[in-house]
This record gives C-alpha cells, sequence and structure tokens, in this order.
C-alpha cells in the first residue's frame, strides 16, 4: 500500500475516532496521537524531502488534506462537546420559575394625592400656578374676607372646629375651605391672578361612610381684566373632559355661595354610564361635582381690588369626591384608614 | 321643600305638566329637584254615601249595623265597628270588587251572622291618611251620593321636593314657585281676590314691640267662635303630601298658609294670653319656656320672645310654646303674623337645634309685605273651616316701614360679567317678568321688589338675569394664566413622595387631631413643645381633642390596625402639618414628614433570612431621601424622647437638626399596642421643600481606578459615621468615594476598642494614578484619625 493510501485510511479512522471522543480530554489524546509529533502524519510530512520527486507533490497534497481534514473534525467535536457540557451545566442550574421572585417592595401615594397631583397638573397646563395657605385660619380669612357675615350658619359651633388660640373664642379655626387662600393670595398679589389651592379642610362631622371632619378641596381662582361665566364655563369644562374623558358634558344650575355672585352648582355626564344613569350617577346621568361662580365684589373689596376694574371665577372641588367617585371607593372614611388592604389598592 | 303640582296650577296656567320638562326648568331656575314623587288614589269601587239608619249588631257588641244612600235604587247595608258616626253622616262606601290600597280586595262577608257586602272606610283604610280611630266622615262639601269617590280627590298630582339655597326667601313657597315658572315661562301670575268679613266687635288686643329690630313687623288678629275640628279632607291631603301632620283645623289652616305664601303664622289661644297684651321682647336671663314639642328650654337674653305681660309665650319665629297652645277646648285665637329679622332667627334655631318650617322660611327672609296678606287669608280660611268670627282691629306694628331697594346696573354689566350679548330690552323684560321694576336707560334703574332681600347690588341683577337666560346661552372660552409651572416646594414635595413610595412605604392620612392621651403616650417631658399641644376648642369628642404635634402616633396606630389584622410587615409614611402655640396670629404649622415600619424585610417568604426591620431602615432611608432631593442629609447619633435610647439620631441638614430617625422606644411601642421593633422617624420639611436641588454633572474619568481597604482600631464609642468624615476630609482631592465596608469587636482586639474597615476609591480624571503617589494621602489619612479619634491604621 503507498503512502498516500496510508494517510487516506488515517484519515478516514481518524475522523471516526475523533468523532468518538466521549471528552474534551479524550479529544486531545486522539488529536495528538494523530497530529502530533510521533503520528504517522507528521513522520510523513518529515520523509517529503526524502521522497521521490515524481510522487513528492501527490504525498504533501495528501498531508495537508489529512491534516486539515483531522483538524476540522477535533474542532467540530470539540464544539459539540462543549455545547454538551454546557448543557448539563445549566440543567442542573434548572429552578422553579414560578417560585415568587425578589420584587423591590412598592410603596403608595395616597389616592387622594394621586388626584390632587394629577388635578394640579392640569391647571398647571392652564397657565396656573399653586397656592397654600395655613390649615388653622383666622375667622377673618375664612369667612369675613369672604363675604360671609358674622350670623352665617357655617360659623356655629356645630359646624365649625375652634382652635384655643389667641382671645378671641371664635377667632382661630380649622378651616371649613380652601377659599381663604384666595383672599390671602389676592392681599399679597396684584391681578392677574391664575392660581389654585389645594388643601386640607375641617368640618365638624362625626366619621362615618358619607362623612369625614377631615377632607381635601382644591380652590380655583382667576382674576382678569375681562374675566366672564363664558371662562369659567370653558375652563371648567376644559377640567371635566381632562379629568373625566374628552366626551364629558357640563351642565350648570343656579345655586348660592356668599362669595360668588352668580354662584353656579357645575354637574358632569356621568363617566361611568355616558349619561344613561347608573350607581354612579344615582340614575341621574349627571355627577353634582363642584360650586363655582364670579368673585363676589364684596370680596375684591375686602383685598383691595377694584371690582369696577377686575372680573374673575372662583371654584372649589372636593379632591377625596373626585377621587371616590373616579375610582368608586365605597366609603369616604377609607380614605383614612392605614390597612394595608386599602392601601395597597392605591397602587 | 315639598311643593304640589296642582297647588302650583292655582296660581299659574302652565304650558305644559312633563314631568321631566317642568323638573328641568326648576332645577334651572336654582330650585333644585331633589325628587319627583307621583301620588294618586290607591282603591277603586268606593263610593259616597250617607247613613241612614245604624242599629245594632245582633250578635256582637261592639258591632254595628249600617244603612247607606249610595245613591242607587236600594240601600245598602254593611257591618260597621266604627262609633265615630251618626245616621245622616255622609261616609266612604267601598262595595264588593272594590280593591283598597296594599291590594286588598272587598267582598261580601258575613260578620256575626249579618251578611256585610263591602265595608265604610276609614282615611287609613283608603291610604289618605293616618287616622284608623274611626270612619272617614265627609263634611257638608262631599261629592253627590253614589259618585266615585276616587273622582273626587285632588289626584293624581305630582309633588317636587326642592331644596331652595339660603339667598331664595321668596322661593320657599307655593306662591313663590309659582312666580318663578311663570317668570320663566313669561305667563300671568294668579294671586287670588281674598275678602275677609269682621262681624265682630273690635279686638281689645294690643302689641307691643320692644326690639323692633328683631321683629320689624308685628300683625295680630283676633278671631272668635272657634271651633276645633278637622280641617278639610283636601287640606289635610296637601299638608301630608307637604310632608306636614295634619292636626286640627286651626293649626292646619296656619300651615296651609305658610306653606302658600312663605309666611309663618302662630295661632295662640286667646284666652291663655294674660290681658290679651302681647310683648316682643329679648328674653330675660334665666327664664325658661316650654315650646310645643315639650321642651323646656333655657332661654338666652340674645332669644326674642313673643311674651304676655310677664312670662314668655312662644320663642319668636321659631316655635310656639305649650301653655297658649291651640286645643279642643280653645274658642278664640289670636292669629300672629309677623316679620323675624333672618340672622335672629337663624341664631336662635340653631342655639336651640330646633329646625321648624318657620325656622326655614325667617333665617332666609321673609317677604315684611307679606303679614297683611297671609293674616287675611288664614283668617278666611278659619272663618270657612273653623267656624271663626273675625274681630274688627287688625293690629299691625310696622314703625319703620321698608324702604324698596335701588339698584342702578350698566348696560354692559351683563356682558362684563356674563361673556354674552344680551339686548337691554331683554333684560329688562326678564327682570320686570320677576317682579323688578325698571327704569330703561343706562344705567338701567332697577327697583327690588320687597319678597327679594338677597338683591341689592349689579351683580345680583347679573345672576337673575343668566337664571331666566340659562347657562347653556353662555359661551365657552378658556383663559390662560402666565404660567410659572409647578412652584418648586410642590415638586419637592413630590419627589420626597415619591421617593418614600420607591422604598415601599405606603402614604396614609390621619386627622389633625388626636386625644391628649396619644400626646402622653410619646412620653414627651415638660419642656418638650410637642408635650403641649394647642386645644380644639369645641371637638366632637376628647379622642380628636388636641391638634398634632407629631406625626407619629397616626402612624404607631396604623401599625397596630395592620397588626391585629394579621397584616404584621408594614412601612406606612405621612405627609401633613403640625400644629404649636406660637404669639403669632396663628399657631405655627410646619409640614412633616413621618414613616414608621415594623415586621419582616421585604423578601421572596420562602427564601427569607428572617431579617426584620430595625435603626438600619431608617438611617437607611434618610439616605434615601437626601439623595432624592440632592440634599447631603445625614444623621447623628444622639438619644430622643420616644425613641430608643441607643438606636436614635438627628437628621441633619447643613448643621441644623431637621429630625429624628431610629427605633421607638419599646415603651412607646408598648403604648401603642404595637409589637416588635419599630424602625421610625420624623422630619420638619419646611426647610426641605425650600432648598433647591444641588446638582452638578461630571464627566465619569475614563482611567481606571485605584481602590484599597485601610482598617483602623478605634475606641468603641466613636460614630462610624465620624470615621468616614476624618477618612473623606484627609482623603485629598482625588478620593472618589470612601465606603465603611467592615465592622468587628472581639479578640485581638482590646476591650473597649472596635475595628472599621474603609473601602477607599481613587481616581483622577485626566490619567491613571499610581500606587505609590497615594503613599502620602495614606498617611495623613493616618495621621487625622490618629489625631482625631484616637485611631490607629490595622492594616492597608
Amino acid at each position: 500500500m503507498g503512502i498516500v493510501e496510508r494517510l487516506q485510511t488515517i484519515r478516514a479512522e481518524g475522523i471516526e475516532r475523533l468523532a468518538a471522543a466521549a471528552s474534551v480530554a479524550e479529544l486531545e489524546a486522539v488529536r495528538d496521537e494523530l497530529l502530533g509529533d510521533d503520528s504517522e502524519v507528521a513522520s510523513a510530512r518529515r520523509g517529503l524531502r526524502d521522497a521521490d520527486p515524481a510522487d513528492r507533490k501527490a504525498i504533501g497534497r495528501a498531508v495537508n488534506e489529512v491534516t486539515t481534514a483531522l483538524t476540522t473534525a477535533a474542532e467540530e467535536r470539540r464544539e459539540d462537546l462543549a455545547a454538551e457540557e454546557e448543557r448539563i451545566r445549566l440543567e442542573g442550574e434548572r429552578v422553579d420559575m414560578t417560585l415568587p421572585g425578589r420584587a423591590p417592595a412598592r410603596g403608595s401615594a395616597h389616592l387622594i394625592m394621586q388626584v390632587w397631583d394629577e388635578i394640579v397638573d392640569i391647571f398647571v397646563g392652564l397657565g396656573y400656578s399653586v397656592a397654600s395657605g395655613p390649615e388653622v385660619e383666622t375667622a377673618f380669612y375664612n369667612f369675613d374676607a369672604l363675604n360671609t357675615p358674622p350670623t352665617h350658619p357655617a360659623r356655629l359651633e356645630s359646624d365649625t372646629l375652634y382652635v384655643a388660640h389667641g382671645d378671641e373664642p371664635e377667632g382661630v379655626l380649622l378651616r371649613t375651605q380652601t377659599s381663604p387662600v384666595q383672599a390671602r393670595h389676592m392681599e399679597q398679589h396684584e391681578p392677574p391672578v391664575y392660581i389654585v389651592a389645594p388643601g386640607r379642610t375641617f368640618r365638624r362631622d362625626q366619621t362615618d361612610a358619607t362623612h369625614t371632619p377631615v377632607f381635601h378641596q382644591m380652590e380655583g381662582l382667576a382674576v382678569d381684566r375681562g374675566i366672564t361665566f363664558a371662562d369659567l364655563k370653558g375652563t371648567l369644562h376644559s377640567f371635566a373632559r381632562e379629568f373625566f374623558g374628552p366626551d364629558s358634558e357640563i351642565r350648570f344650575l343656579p345655586n348660592f355661595f356668599p362669595f360668588t355672585e352668580p354662584s353656579a352648582e357645575m354637574h358632569v355626564s356621568c363617566f361611568a354610564c355616558d349619561g344613561s344613569g347608573c350607581r354612579t350617577c344615582s340614575r341621574t346621568g349627571w355627577i353634582e361635582l363642584l360650586g363655582c361662580g364670579m368673585v363676589d365684589p364684596n370680596v375684591f373689596e375686602a383685598v383691595g381690588y377694584d371690582p369696577t376694574e377686575v372680573t374673575g371665577f372662583a371654584f372649589g372641588v372636593g379632591i377625596d369626591r373626585l377621587a371616590q367617585i373616579r375610582y368608586g371607593v365605597p366609603e369616604l372614611r377609607l380614605f383614612y384608614d392605614a390597612d394595608l388592604r386599602v392601601l395597597e389598592q392605591y397602587r | 321643600m315639598k311643593v304640589s303640582l296642582r297647588w302650583i296650577q292655582e296660581f299659574v296656567d302652565l304650558p305644559t305638566t312633563d314631568v321631566d320638562e317642568l323638573e328641568r326648568v326648576m332645577s334651572n331656575l336654582g330650585l333644585e329637584v331633589e325628587g319627583v314623587e307621583h301620588v294618586d288614589t290607591d282603591f277603586t269601587g268606593v263610593v259616597v254615601g250617607r247613613v241612614t239608619e245604624v242599629a245594632p249588631h245582633p250578635n256582637a257588641d261592639k258591632l254595628r249595623v249600617a244603612t247607606c244612600d249610595i245613591g242607587a235604587d236600594e240601600p245598602h247595608t254593611v257591618v260597621c265597628g266604627a262609633w265615630n258616626f251618626d245616621e245622616g253622616a255622609v261616609v266612604t262606601v267601598a262595595l264588593p270588587g272594590a280593591v283598597l290600597p296594599g291590594g286588598f280586595e272587598i267582598g261580601t262577608r258575613e260578620i256575626r251572622g249579618v251578611p256585610s257586602p263591602g265595608m265604610i272606610c276609614s282615611e287609613r283604610e283608603l291610604g289618605l291618611g293616618e287616622d284608623a280611630d274611626g270612619i272617614l266622615v265627609l263634611d257638608d262639601d262631599h261629592p253627590p251620593l253614589g259618585a266615585d269617590f276616587a273622582d273626587a280627590l285632588p289626584y293624581p298630582d305630582v309633588v317636587f321636593d326642592l331644596s331652595i339655597t339660603p339667598n331664595r326667601p321668596d322661593a320657599m313657597s307655593v306662591h313663590g314657585v309659582a312666580r318663578d315658572l311663570a317668570a320663566h315661562y313669561d305667563i300671568d301670575l294668579r294671586r287670588p281676590e281674598i275678602t275677609v268679613e269682621t262681624p265682630g266687635a273690635d279686638t281689645a288686643i294690643t302689641v307691643r314691640v320692644e326690639d323692633p329690630e328683631r321683629c320689624p313687623r308685628f300683625t295680630a288678629r283676633e278671631i272668635r267662635d272657634i271651633e276645633i275640628g278637622a280641617a278639610p279632607l283636601w287640606m289635610r291631603l296637601r299638608l301630608r303630601d307637604a310632608g306636614m301632620r295634619p292636626i286640627n283645623n286651626v293649626v292646619d289652616i296656619t300651615n296651609y298658609v305658610m306653606l302658600e305664601y312663605g309666611q309663618p303664622l302662630h295661632a295662640f289661644d286667646l284666652d291663655e294670653v294674660p290681658d290679651e297684651t302681647i310683648v316682643v321682647r329679648r328674653a330675660g336671663k334665666g327664664e325658661r319656656l316650654t315650646t310645643l314639642d315639650s321642651v323646656d328650654r333655657a332661654l338666652s337674653t340674645e332669644d326674642l320672645v313673643i311674651a304676655g305681660p310677664d312670662e314668655a309665650l312662644a320663642l319668636a319665629g321659631v316655635m310656639g310654646g305649650e301653655t297658649s297652645e291651640v286645643s279642643e277646648e280653645t274658642s278664640r285665637i289670636l292669629l300672629e303674623v309677623a316679620h323675624f329679622s333672618a340672622p335672629h332667627v337663624l341664631l336662635t334655631g340653631k342655639r336651640h337645634a330646633l329646625r321648624s318650617e318657620a325656622v326655614a322660611r325667617f333665617e332666609r327672609g321673609v317677604d315684611p309685605e307679606l303679614p297683611p296678606l297671609a293674616s287675611d287669608r288664614a283668617a278666611a280660611l278659619m272663618a270657612e273651616y273653623a267656624g271663626g268670627t273675625v274681630a274688627g282691629g287688625f293690629v299691625d306694628e310696622y314703625p319703620g316701614e321698608a324702604e324698596a331697594t335701588r339698584v342702578d346696573l350698566p348696560a354692559d354689566e351683563v356682558t362684563r360679567l356674563l361673556g354674552v350679548e344680551i339686548d337691554p330690552d331683554t333684560i329688562a323684560g326678564y327682570l320686570e317678568r320677576l317682579g323688578f321694576t325698571v327704569e330703561r336707560g343706562d344705567p338701567m334703574r332697577v327697583t327690588v321688589p320687597s319678597y327679594r332681600p338677597d338683591v341689592s347690588r349689579p351683580a345680583d341683577l347679573v345672576e337673575e338675569v343668566l337664571r331666566l337666560h340659562g347657562f347653556d346661552a353662555v359661551p365657552e372660552r378658556v383663559p390662560h394664566g402666565p404660567g410659572g409651572g409647578l412652584p418648586d416646594a410642590e415638586a419637592r414635595r413630590r419627589a420626597v413622595r415619591a421617593a418614600m413610595v420607591g422604598a415601599g412605604y405606603h402614604e396614609t392620612m390621619s386627622y389633625a387631631f388626636v386625644g391628649p392621651g396619644d400626646v402622653e403616650a410619646m412620653g414627651y417631658p415638660d419642656d418638650d413643645v410637642r408635650a403641649h399641644p394647642v386645644g380644639v376648642r369645641n371637638p366632637l369628642n376628647e379622642e380628636e381633642g388636641v391638634l398634632r404635634t407629631t406625626l407619629l402616633p397616626g402612624l404607631l396606630r396604623g401599625l397596630r390596625v395592620n397588626q391585629t389584622r394579621n397584616n404584621p410587615d408594614v412601612a406606612l409614611f405621612e405627609m401633613g402639618r403640625t400644629f404649636f402655640a406660637d404669639a403669632g396670629p396663628l399657631p405655627h404649622q410646619p409640614e412633616h414628614l413621618a414613616f414608621a415600619t415594623v415586621g419582616a424585610v421585604p423578601g421572596p417568604a420562602w427564601s427569607h433570612g428572617g431579617e426584620v426591620r430595625d435603626w438600619t431602615d431608617a438611617t437607611g432611608l434618610v439616605a434615601t431621601l437626601g439623595e432624592a432631593l440632592g440634599l447631603d442629609l445625614h444623621v447623628r447619633q444622639t438619644s430622643r424622647p420616644g425613641f430608643h435610647p441607643g438606636r436614635c439620631a438627628d437628621v441633619v441638614l447643613d448643621g441644623a437638626v431637621i429630625g429624628t430617625v431610629g427605633e421607638i422606644h419599646p415603651r412607646v411601642a408598648a403604648r401603642f399596642d404595637v409589637t416588635g421593633r419599630v424602625a421610625a422617624g420624623e422630619l420638619d420639611l419646611t426647610s426641605v421643600l425650600q432648598r433647591p436641588p444641588h446638582r452638578v454633572f461630571v464627566t465619569p474619568s475614563p482611567y481606571p481606578p485605584v481602590v484599597f481597604d485601610l482598617a483602623f482600631d478605634l475606641p468603641a464609642e466613636v460614630p462610624a459615621a465620624d470615621l468616614v468624615r476624618a477618612v473623606r476630609d484627609a482623603g485629598g482631592e482625588h478620593l472618589e468615594r470612601a465606603v465603611l465596608f467592615d465592622v468587628f469587636t472581639g479578640p485581638p482586639l482590646e476591650q473597649g476598642r472596635k475595628s472599621l474597615g474603609v473601602r477607599l476609591t481613587y481616581r483622577d480624571p485626566g490619567r491613571t494614578l499610581t500606587d505609590e503617589e497615594l503613599g502620602p494621602v495614606r498617611d495623613s489619612i493616618a495621621a487625622a484619625v490618629a489625631d482625631h479619634l484616637d485611631g490607629i491604621l490595622r492594616s492597608g
């Protein structure tokens, strides 16, 4: 058998042996035996110099072919073996992916604060600024400056919580509305004024499903030359569309507040039933949303504005109520419950 | 206030009786419709009959047999258990086949051996009232015998339940509602002619008003020969439908006229008014009066009373008194129709917690011109339905007759306030329809009718115009403010909240008031301002008696609530105002942030290491907040009331203490029934919210760092933060990071010593640093720690 034939036999057998190697170590040993310095292939390569010139070319080609073929076969087998070893290792790392994962602890902002931020943002978008005032307030700002006469029923001890501060028994109180911020802000700023004033308010109510002594309101106030009821309507419609959805309709009914004239109550078409009547809207199709009106001239006079120069509108909306109706919170007092089963629903 | 549609129709011919339409119109007029009730008779087959003969029942002592003429050829005989009628009485007879309220079918029954085809009905059996003591006996005004009784009743009717705003005294009556509807539809309002015959001799009643400010007008008249009995059925039904209980003809008539015109009236038994003398005065000190509701009331000297020469007889404008109450024996009455000032009645009503129909009207301000009309109307009705003879002499004390209010309405005022153009004639027309007198021109000179005390300025007239013109006619426009975005403090408040939520805390809200016990439970010493909360003068209960000086009690209660409800792992926070006594016009009201957490550290329970919340949660949260706000917040060990003495630190911003964090003192936690270690803290947000974030951006160095560790042997009491600060201060300009990574005590260290390891990272923005060049910094750090903290470099 000639050397070329012998090399082909080595190649054929070698490929089989390499393919049969069961580990990377065995593969290396076989490869060394086939292609290492002591191998027949190496000695054939070394013998080329002494070979008959007529055969040298054919033997050389055969040596190269065998070397390439065995090297390639060894590489292929090595990759297969590595993949298999990886497969076995990873299989050993298999877990039950349905076990609870390591979730970062996540808290929640109070639902009232979520709504608070949302409605503040709506008005900031309309160019309003945000104002605030004290929660314990003087009777002057809470009532007098807002055209509320000393005999007004809201001032009675049965409705208002008075605070032991100063000499007058009914001089300092827990504010019953966010409206005093109107008066405070106008005293400090010249028109134009475009503000919203969200905040906590208080009433002397026993806690039950529909009453809490603490609640939240947002006051809105726009005072400028040429502000009219049309501006009030447009602004509140815009608010209703952003908060309740683009198809929201609004309607106004005459009402009474000491600090606005004309005064109105705004209703919004029920977002839950599109006005056809459901539980959310007590089957009327409308939700009573807020009180509003044109700023009473007496309020302007109390803060030193000239009511013949400027006009303005004001509104007050209950934040707790907005949160309650939009999210269907069954009882107002839940807002003041620290039970996690309540709080976790605010996420 | 409930008003019947049929009653309204006595005053106006409405163009529609469509209930939805009327409901919409009334609401648009500011007369909010809170409910609509369809009222109708609920019986059939009942006819009118006259009792022609009454015979004893042969087998029962308590029953009688009544023969009735029901307009048919044959008399109709039934068995009856009532005794309040005799022969000649006109009654209602349910014939066989009749159906009474509740689906109760009437047939022929044999009652103790006597057949009874049907029955004679009581008011209650017909669903017309509560009276079940006897059968319904009709008065002389009855329908013909045999007539279907249902047809004779003023039904079907619709009753609207209206909510009238406090500024609308004029709308507190059937007539007032009709007046608004007439204005809306631009139709005529009828005012029926009332004629009062005064055949009797003049009355001897005298009236003295001592407080004309509270009682600007007082009218009185005498009606004699009164026969107390039931008011006519139609009147009783009207009262019932309006939500009032019929009492007797005299009282029912005063109520009827009040509902009709909005003017409260009161009838006194004149024989119980000593000397027939009325004095309208303030109550004396210590004076008492038992009112019609049988409550013996201590009067305030602010209360106005209607008195005889000596004793108070009634609480003016609020409620009558028991002694002069109209009773079965009453034969002469004094009919009081007066005007009382609104604030007085309101305050007296509130003071005595009395919400009478009279209060509801007077507190809004009744028309001072109404009393003569209302008195006439009531007198005429009493003459007709209570046998009354009206005495001559109508007493009318009205010293300061009210002058009509005039308002000038500039031509452009309506447009200026409403943003809609309405031509002057239309404006004048609206006002005239509402009863205002208008002199056209610019300005329009408007005279306000006496029944509208709420209108005194141009803006008030604009509201009237808007009511009739309608809100829908006003266009919509959206003005934009000057902008400026969210104020910094609001933005930072949100950043604090977001950081807390991101850290796994749930926001809660508690009331601003707490019980004194909550403050005591915190264990603040007497010299701590938090131990002296500002009080609420009129709390609903003691548990809400003082304003909070700390948010922690609310949170501790929150933890407790969850622990009792089997939710042991809780993390809560609250942001809100606290209140402190102050010499200024108002208490000091800083906004605080507080948090409290108890239970297991978050993580999947199946692989949990059993770690529970402790002080590290509190101090770690300070770092989180500092990062969120871009502020250098750090902690300084101390001990503060309410906190564990060895696990408490101040939160410091620029050298100022702004709060405390740590573990709640176990004794305090126990007082709130919270079990386990509670990590908590409270910060004053005032300075935090005012400070803009300090942010400087730096391009990261592309060069590798040099990292090495230094361990120091230190006295046990040296705070770790002091070591890290000393290392940083002495660390030189290239020190990027110094992190405490190791703490240990015990051998080979001596007693009272500890080892703290710090890992330092050095880097230069422009080149690679070498170990060699950091040798000098290492030495200076070691020297600084040795000098300031008595620390010995152990390795590094």
